[in-house]
């Protein structure tokens, strides 16, 4: 007990000067600074009332900065290391220690994240100092300082060495996202989007915490580093595992899904993403469509081997993203708002994620954060600019002929781009890395993963559809809009649209390249040999997503067939995915890329004749779905968003709210006012009879003084007769 | 005898500034007689560096003292803090007359000049405070504790020209001569037990008495009316009836360190004294049951007080002598780990207490100190320094994490924890809890509430006991970090000679284990 109070006591002095074990590049801690010292820049610029756009250049800099160093650390890279910057916790006592440097952990998978978090960062910083202008003055420098928190903790999360450092991270990115969606604080539907996001997160979190004890109570370390040497020290295998864990390795996996379905918005704690596009466009693009949301994907990659150490869980993290990427297309197909489409697209395309994680393609989920990255950023941005232009206005009932006003070209083209890579149309990146997730599905065997593949090729088609049905109801078709109701004073009958400017149409433009671009790293030659899927593939298989011991799943994981078509299996943790499946008799690998290009190319159909060729028919389906009675409730039903959100009110909202109110009660009743009230309430009424003591006069200070000395030290001195005359009393009265 | 002068060496150079302050303050010049303060700084931080070259020479040896190493950390505690309380009462004494004398409305006489007064008395004061770690017998002992104490009551009375500072004034002589009374009973007791003042020799004779099965009940008499005597100078119950009417009465310069100076006079003399009985087979039952008792009666009553105060000033003093009692717990524990946290806690105390006054002492309403709860409530609209420093020294004091005070009380009930004191922790940790309402109360007023309406608004007036309270309040938050250093010191600072044992620190090798 005490030694353990003074190895804390001993800890705060935190020898912060004691740098030790310097090898790797001491520059690389400055891709988590940098966007620090721009928080406080930003901070400044805000107590100081800055009327210029200096935040956005503050921030866009060092942004620019974190990007240029993760490059140089790219290029510079020759192995996994660590990169101690000072040491942060220490505690032991007898027999036991915790210990959580504050250090990077840098490997190819912190490198594939940092890239593009850097990267879309900085260009998305860019966009937004246009996007902001209204603001300047006002929360310009309270944005960009959110962006830098964003920033700072995002780093934090990829980059950190162990689960601590990640742990701030993600609560770190919680509190950003909370920030920056009720950034517009005035609008209480900012606000309740903001609360949302976090309270929902919250439920992950506790997740994410629970698993950080259980891991260190496991293996006794929360680094990286460490709990692989455990690892391999028990081969990866829970059988051993169960020695000294018992049940802990079966339950940290499930904790750690829940955390990652929070901040991933897997069902079924998806219902925050959809909301949190409540703050500004910029901020939906970076952090709920880019790089926060695919922290969970992140987390589930870095702690890949634990998810094996349990035969269920990555089946469930596969059914469950597989399920909400169907569930989350169906809302999609029936919104009106752009901007929730691309929200809802967002939890789809992240189920594709999951379900990639799930059927150990960890190479195609991470391929596939890597393009959705850029494809879902620049919808967004488009969106946001459209936004922008017109006043406010997102239905897309609203606007159409886009493509042909005057400068909303780029907008409308770059549209078109992120269209074509989230509907999977052939040869676009998102194709490719849509297709690794597919064929997996059908080649990993077990768990109903192939009635899963033909529901997420089901769902591609679903998504070429929604996709294709804003482009062509947006940007082609007769030119006509109706201004949205955030006109800043302009009168709704004079209100022209104003296209973007140098600013907007740089960063769409740069980033629809980056779109384009990204299918390339699948044709990319990689220095491994034995594994397809070109450079992400091989960012990949350097880390602990390929599995940090080899078995028969890393085998799988990395596309090596070679050795699983020859039956080459060490077959120890699930003999099950040691064999190749096959889709209708084919290899999967290369059938999917002729069912998902149909698959894409019949949805697109279904838009074009609807949306395009004849709108009109669109809205006679509707009528006539909801005419009859046994379809009504379709339509109804998925542009309500399957009552989600008021099946939550009425299950878990309403009973907290009641049980709240109950507690409320008995606390102001019963807690506050007998038992707090009562007990704070005994030592003033002992000091108010205390109180005639200090009458103020010297000489009955005195009395008391010498008195109350004498009474104590004659009570002492006279302690054994005393207690001895009572006893000889008691015993002479009890008789 | 030239090792017993080597080490007084700090002494005679705060013994040569008083008598400096003394002069400089009748003089002629008003340059001089304005910069008495600064000159007595001068002196403090001369005597501060002096202490660890005068420790640190190993040609001399320190002979007879009870505990040599603990002169070290308590002259440089003594010499920091005293830097500190030198600045609080800057601008405190002869104020308006100096303005009247500028103005031209009045002329110099040297017979009301206070200043050079005051910081000679100051000065002796502290000087006092030293000398008691060097005492190597009863009588030394108690002229030094005079020494600190005599001073300190013509400082109360010269502090304000009011009823209630002479009041003050009075009652704390009266009471305080009463206590030195106590205290010199019991150090005749203790003579004629052991037939002998030297301490050392005390030590001897008590352990042959021990090993004649036990002390004898004059001894035990002696040493109970002895602390008792001292008990009035750390302000503990039933001796500290005195020092809520004293604290109020006298300026809040004044206050800050009689909180602390005869604090620690009498918290070291504590120690001097029990170390001749020792710890190591535990205290002598009687005594550590009276102890036991005083610090209980001492938290309860301490903190139970501050409740209904609305003046701040008697509020902290009753905070004050709640403190005692945290720091008795450390006493009853013994040298291994309660003593150092005791020196430790005193050091952090003396900051944060200073801290808390010194805020206070640089604030007026109307052109009267600053005083009631009134006073302070919305102090951040017209001065947030003031109202961020009275807040972090209202926090520090009540021990909340992470400032110094939390550390401090940390350590304190670890060393009641670990001496097997487990009610005593529980009294302290209970009647911390009730603290927690007044102090809590402090931070609410100043930076939460709205200033009051009627009345004028407190403002910031005299700028050096701000800078004090500024400085107090960064080293409550920057204080953990150099924590390690400071409790190292305090070991080296209670090195039983006799035992050996206390030497061992397990507790701090937790740096060889982590390598």
């Amino acid at each position: 007990m005490i030694s353990i109070m003074q190895s804390i006591i001993a800890t705060p002095a935190g020898q912060i000067d004691q740098l030790v074990d310097i090898v790797a590049p001491t520059w690389a801690q400055f891709i988590l600074w940098m966007p620090l010292i721009s928080l406080v820049l930003c901070g400044l610029c805000a107590a100081l009332k800055v009327k210029t756009k200096a935040p956005a250049i503050i921030t866009v800099i060092s942004l620019a900065t974190s990007f240029v160093l993760t490059l140089m650390l790219y290029f510079g890279y020759e192995g996994a290391e660590v990169i101690h910057i000072f040491e942060w916790i220490h505690v032991h006592w007898n027999g036991g220690s915790f210990i959580s440097d504050f250090a990077l952990y840098i490997d190819k998978l912190t490198l594939l994240w940092m890239l593009f978090v850097t990267g879309l960062g900085t260009l998305i910083a860019v966009y937004a100092s246009e996007y902001m202008e209204h603001d300047v003055g006002k929360g310009y420098a309270r944005f960009f300082a959110g962006v830098s928190v964003f920033l700072f903790a995002m780093s934090c999360l990829v980059m950190g060495d162990n689960l601590l450092m990640l742990y701030l991270g993600w609560e770190g990115v919680g509190f950003a996202s909370y920030w920056l969606i009720g950034y517009f604080y005035q609008r209480p539907a900012a606000v309740a989007a903001a609360k949302k996001a976090f309270i929902v997160n919250r439920i992950g979190d506790l997740g994410l915490a629970l698993a950080i004890y259980l891991i260190w109570s496991t293996f006794g370390t929360i680094q990286y580093d460490g709990i692989s040497t455990a690892l391999a020290a028990h081969n990866n295998d829970a059988a051993t595992f169960s020695a000294f864990g018992g049940w802990t390795v079966h339950a940290i996996p499930y904790l750690l899904m829940l955390a990652a379905f929070g901040k991933s918005a897997q069902l079924p704690l998806y219902v925050w993403l959809p909301d949190a596009m409540e703050g500004p466009t910029p901020v939906s693009a970076l952090i709920h469509a880019a790089t926060m949301v695919t922290a969970g994907v992140y987390l589930i990659a870095r702690t890949y081997p634990l998810f094996q150490l349990d035969d269920y869980a990555l089946p469930i993290v596969a059914w469950v993203g597989g399920l909400t990427a169907l569930f989350a297309a169906t809302i999609g197909m029936a919104q009106y708002d752009i901007k929730r489409i691309m929200a809802y697209s967002t939890v789809s395309q992240l189920g594709y994620m999951f379900l990639g994680l799930g059927v150990l393609s960890s190479y195609g989920a991470a391929y596939h954060v890597f393009t959705h990255a850029f494809f879902k950023a620049v919808l967004f941005l488009t969106c946001g600019a459209i936004m922008h232009g017109f006043a406010g206005q997102l239905d897309l009932r609203k606007l159409s002929g886009l493509r042909k006003m005057r400068g909303w070209k780029i907008v409308s083209y770059t549209m078109l781009v992120g269209c074509l890579c989230l509907a999977g149309f052939p040869f676009t990146s998102g194709y490719f890395s849509k297709d690794a997730i597919l064929a997996e599905a059908f080649v990993t065997q077990g768990s109903g993963f192939e009635i899963l593949g033909w529901l997420a090729i089901f769902t591609a088609g679903l998504t070429a559809y929604y996709t294709f049905r804003v482009w062509f109801r947006v940007c082609c078709g007769p030119e006509y809009y109706e201004p949205g109701d955030e006109l800043h004073g302009d009168d709704p009958s004079s209100f022209h649209p104003h296209p973007p400017r140098v600013a907007i149409n740089f960063v769409l433009i740069a980033i629809a390249s980056g779109a384009i671009i990204a299918a390339l790293p699948y044709f990319m030659d990689n220095e491994t040999k034995g594994i397809n899927g070109g450079w992400v593939a091989e960012m990949v298989h350097d880390s602990p997503a390929r599995g940090g011991v080899p078995n028969a799943v890393v085998a799988v994981v990395d596309g090596e067939h070679a050795t699983a078509h020859e039956g080459v299996a060490n077959a120890v943790v699930d003999q099950d995915h040691a064999t190749h499946g096959s889709i209708l008799g084919m290899d999967p690998h290369k059938a999917m890329y002729y069912i998902s290009g149909v698959v894409g190319m019949i949805g697109l159909g279904f838009a074009f004749f609807f949306h395009l060729a004849r709108r009109k028919a669109a809205d006679s389906l509707r009528n006539k779905l909801l005419a009859s009675r046994f379809t009504r409730w379709l339509p109804i039903a998925m542009e309500n968003k399957w009552y989600v959100d008021e099946f939550y009110i009425a299950v878990i909202r309403t009973p907290l709210w009641i049980l709240g109110k109950l507690f409320a009660l008995i606390d102001r009743g019963i807690i506050d006012g007998l038992l707090v009230n009562g007990i704070a309430g005994t030592p003033r009424a002992i000091a108010k009879w205390f109180s005639p003591l200090h009458n103020g006069a010297v000489q009955s200070y005195a009395v008391s003084m010498i008195g109350g000395a004498a009474l104590v030290i004659l009570l002492m001195m006279f302690m054994p007769e005393i207690m001895s005359f009572l006893q000889s009393t008691m015993i002479g009265a009890t008789p | 005898m030239l090792d017993r002068l080597w080490f007084l060496i700090p002494e005679f150079i705060l013994l040569a500034g008083a008598m400096v302050c003394a002069i400089g303050g009748i003089s002629t010049f008003a340059p001089i007689r304005k910069r008495v303060g600064f000159i007595a700084s001068i002196f403090l931080v001369i005597a501060l560096f002096s202490v660890p070259y005068v420790y640190g020479q190993t040609d001399y040896t320190h002979p007879e003292t009870m505990l040599p190493g603990l002169g070290k950390y308590i002259k440089m505690m003594a010499a920091f803090v005293g830097l500190l309380l030198v600045a609080t009462s800057g601008g405190l004494i002869d104020r308006g007359y100096e303005r009247a004398i500028g103005a031209g409305k009045d002329r110099f006489d040297p017979l009301r000049a206070n200043s050079g007064e005051f910081h000679a008395l100051l000065l002796l004061s502290l000087t006092g405070v030293m000398l008691i770690c060097e005492a190597r017998d009863l009588i030394w002992l108690f002229l030094a504790l005079e020494l600190v104490s005599l001073p300190t009551y013509v400082m109360v009375a010269i502090s304000r020209w009011s009823k209630t500072a002479q009041e003050a004034a009075m009652k704390y002589f009266f009471l305080g001569a009463l206590s030195a009374a106590l205290m010199l009973y019991g150090f005749a007791l203790l003579y004629v037990s052991t037939g002998t003042l030297v301490l050392q020799e005390i030590t001897e004779a008590f352990s042959a008495q021990q090993n004649n099965g036990g002390l004898l009940v004059i001894a035990q008499v002696g040493m109970l009316l002895a602390i008792f005597g001292l008990l009035y100078k750390i302000a503990a119950a039933p001796m500290h009836l005195y020092a809520p009417d004293v604290y109020q009465g006298a300026a809040s310069a004044v206050t800050a360190f009689l909180a602390f100076v005869p604090k620690t006079a009498g918290m070291i003399a504590i120690i001097l004294l029990l170390s001749t009985v020792g710890w190591e087979d535990g205290l002598p039952p009687a005594i550590e049951m009276a102890l036991w008792v005083v610090a209980v009666l001492t938290m309860i009553l301490g903190n139970i007080g501050a409740l209904l105060q609305r003046s701040v000033k008697r509020m902290l003093g009753y905070s004050s002598i709640a403190h005692s009692g945290y720091m008795l717990i450390g006493v009853i524990a013994g040298p291994e780990l309660g003593l150092p946290a005791v020196l430790v806690y005193l050091f952090i105390y003396g900051i944060t207490n200073t801290a808390a006054f010194a805020t206070l002492a640089s604030l007026s309403r109307g052109g009267k100190r600053v005083d009631s709860l009134e006073d302070i409530a919305g102090l951040y609209t017209t001065s947030p320094l003031a109202a961020a420093s009275m807040s972090v020294a209202s926090g520090s004091l009540l021990g909340i994490p992470p400032l110094f005070g939390f550390w401090g009380k940390l350590l304190l009930f670890a060393a009641g924890i670990a001496a097997g004191q487990i009610s005593l922790i529980i009294v302290a940790a209970v009647s911390s809890a009730i603290s927690a309402w007044y102090y809590l109360r402090l931070i609410g007023l100043s930076l939460l509430s709205n200033p009051h309406n009627h009345g004028e608004r407190t403002k910031v007036t005299l700028r050096w006991p701000l800078a004090v309270a500024v400085v107090g309040a960064c080293i409550s938050i920057a204080g953990p970090l150099v924590l390690e250093g400071v409790m190292v010191d305090a070991k080296e600072a209670i090195t039983l000679p006799e035992s050996e044992l206390a030497m061992s620190l397990p507790s701090l090798e937790v740096d060889d284990e982590r390598e």
